[in-house]
């Protein structure tokens, strides 16, 4: 099913804007992921899509129904919460039926249901268990199958895999992929961890304070950034961020009281951001920009430097072939992809 | 070596005060209550017996009063639990959901908790009034004729009961407002989004969800309804008309206070039956309960 929102606004009070002239539209069978830090309106924008909360302003339609003010059990939704939510005093199974009973679906088909979606996630051999007797992770399969027993078309996961620990994490993201798939369903994944959501997503909708930032898949959104917040919000190690000025129409970086190399057509004296991925700079013993090796560490056949510029640190992977000793001094050059030029006021994106 | 003694004692060293405290207020008047249940002929003021054995039992569990006072006692129980466990819940549930007002309304239904319970009692006498009282003018107003509520052995067990119901529900509803709000709001949530309905949501989930607290609710008022006594006071100045209301705490306090010379062996053999009854009854409880959380 398709989701459009469109200029969705939510209003707690008066100084308060969740979520803020907020359009997109996810398409069909596609799992798309709202990431942003703590606070910026992704539960709010979820909940709104589940008919908990009522938009202040704007319009939800799913194909092409309005369900803007529609009552959440008549919308057709699944929803995964980061605590479960399982019934403690129901057995996986009953919790499985549970949504299936409020829409009076009669007994065996019910049960029928419930062990087909438990098979789905994995968890049939634990049907007679209670919520308390079942670890995090198997807790939160029966979340999903019970999201999933009663057909929705879409299925709404608020930080489902916050509560695990980092290994389980990575096993259950994999897992929700994969159910995902095999159900073809919509679904909209809500998460502040970049990596979760690079990991899972075919888009993202990365948000800040209220505001959609960019909606893209995850790989443009890495490569080819729409802002500063954006750039720095993506990505592991952090991008490089140095403070520069263009001068005769070349980033002049002030940390470091030194020319980059990096060409680009502005007016004189605009302050900028230059930033750089770890993996876009490249050892080069005549490029302008010089600095301090600080530490090195190997990792396979790169080794990940920090380099000291100016007054700042900065991290670049150079080939492991190369010898590099702390305190030598390095020129660092720059590749084609992964250098980025943004406006120091307005976070806007230059090069 | 010294010290390793010490450290050995040292707990029980904090600990003697409460012992004592308990061996002197709790234990010993158990005990002895025990022992005097078992003395036949037991003369208080001279300590003389005639021997041990189990004879009190035989003669209370023969006396027509204590009978008539268990079989008052159990009905007793029998009307006042459910129906002031049935109206708590369901009180208790209304005013959770008011959101407003909520201080309000929790001072008011503890209202009757910190007034004095035989002063409410006197104006409840006044209510249970034959000419006067108030519930039976409401009662008129639907047709019904007046009932004489304390001055008949028909009707007189009504109001008692009325009376009970009322006196425990505030610090049931209390309790069970507490349960309530230990209950986390995401199952509401999470059963609204699939559509259930206000009763399944009650049934299905706060219920089972309330059921510890209930069943600490049934423990605590079953003990306090069979050990019903003060209840009596207010309404009838003693147990109801010709002793129709003698109720088993009553004959206790019959056996040894009423009666001259009072039967100490009897009032004690009375009282362990109904911490026998009580017993039965919790542990019948506990085992309820065991089934329905599994
Ligand atoms: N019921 C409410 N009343 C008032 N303000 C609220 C309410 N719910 C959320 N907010 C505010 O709206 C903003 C967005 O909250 P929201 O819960 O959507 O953030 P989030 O992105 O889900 O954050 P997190 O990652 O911490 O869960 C926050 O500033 C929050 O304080
Ligand atoms: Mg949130």
């Amino acid at each position: 099913m398709r989701v459009r929102l469109e200029n969705i606004t939510k209003q707690f009070n008066k100084d308060t804007k969740a979520v803020n002239n907020f359009s997109a539209v996810i398409e069909s069978g596609e799992l798309v992921t709202l990431l942003g830090p703590s606070g910026c309106g992704k539960s709010t924008m979820l909940n709104m899509l589940s008919g908990i909360l009522i938009p202040t302003e704007g319009k939800i339609y799913f194909d092409d129904d309005d369900v803007t003010e529609m009552p959440s059990d008549q919308r057709g939704i699944g929803l995964v919460f980061q605590n479960y939510a399982l019934y403690p005093h129901m057995t996986v199974l009953e919790n499985i039926c549970f949504p299936l009973e409020i829409k009076k679906v009669p007994k065996a088909e019910r049960i029928a249901r419930a062990t087909e979606m438990a098979k789905l996630v994995h968890v049939d051999m634990l049907l007679d268990r209670k919520p308390g007797q079942l670890s995090g992770g198997q807790q939160q399969r029966v979340a999903i199958a019970r999201a999933l027993v009663k057909q929705p078309r879409l299925l709404l996961l608020d930080e489902p895999l916050s509560n695990l620990d980092a290994r389980l994490r990575i096993e259950m993201r994999e897992e929700i992929r994969r159910i995902q798939q095999e159900t073809k369903v919509t679904a909209i994944f809500v998460t502040h961890d970049q990596e979760e959501a690079m990991s899972i997503s075919d888009h993202i909708i990365l948000m800040k304070d209220g505001f959609l930032q960019q909606f893209d898949e995850p790989q443009v959104l890495y490569d080819s950034p729409a802002n500063c917040f954006t750039a720095d919000f993506l990505g592991n190690p952090p991008i490089n961020k140095m403070e520069g000025v263009v001068r005769n129409g070349e980033v002049y970086v002030t940390d470091a009281n030194l020319p980059s190399g990096v060409k680009i057509d502005l007016p004189e004296g605009k302050e900028v951001y230059l930033s750089f991925r770890a993996e876009s700079a490249e050892y080069n013993p005549e490029a302008s920009l010089k600095g301090t090796v600080i530490m090195t560490s190997v990792m396979g056949k790169e080794k990940i430097t920090s380099i000291k510029l100016g007054n700042m640190e900065v991290r670049a992977y150079m080939d492991a072939k190369l010898t590099l000793k702390s305190g030598q001094e390095i020129g660092i050059g720059f590749k084609d992809t992964g250098v980025f030029v943004f406006d120091r006021e307005t976070g806007e994106r230059y090069l | 070596m010294k010290s390793r003694f010490f450290e050995k004692v040292k707990p029980f060293l904090y600990l003697a005060p409460f012992i004592v405290g308990v061996t002197i207020f709790t234990l010993y008047p158990i005990v002895n209550v025990v022992k005097m249940s078992l003395m036949e002929n037991y003369k208080y003021l001279t300590g003389d017996f005639t021997g041990y054995g189990f004879g009190n039992f035989k003669t209370v569990i023969e006396d027509q009063y204590f009978r008539q006072a268990m079989g008052n006692t159990l009905k007793y129980v029998a009307v006042v639990i459910p129906i002031s466990t049935c109206l708590a819940v369901v009180i208790a549930t209304l005013l959770n959901s008011i959101k407003k007002f909520q201080a309000l309304l929790q001072t008011a239904y503890f209202l009757p908790m910190v007034t004095s319970v035989t002063a409410v009692g006197l104006a409840w006498r006044f209510m249970f009034n034959y000419k006067q009282g108030v519930i039976n003018y409401v009662l008129s107003l639907f047709g019904v004729p007046a009932i004489d509520w304390l001055g008949a052995t028909a009707s007189n067990f009504s109001a008692l009961c009325v009376y009970g119901i009322w006196a425990i529900l505030p610090f049931t509803i209390i309790l069970l407002v507490s349960g309530l709000q230990n209950i986390d709001p995401m199952y509401y949530t999470a059963a609204k989004v699939d559509g259930a309905k206000p009763l399944r949501i009650f049934f299905r989930i706060t219920i089972p969800l309330l059921a510890p607290t209930i069943f600490l609710v049934l423990t605590v008022n079953c003990i306090s309804c069979f050990k019903v006594y003060n209840e009596l006071f207010p309404l009838f100045a003693g147990p109801g008309i010709a002793y129709n209301l003698f109720t088993v705490v009553y004959y206790i306090y019959y056996e040894f206070r009423v009666l001259t010379p009072a039967k100490y062996g009897l009032a004690a053999a009375a009282a362990l039956m109904l911490f026998g009854v009580i017993f039965v009854v919790n542990m019948l409880k506990s085992f309820v309960e065991k089934k329905l959380s599994n």
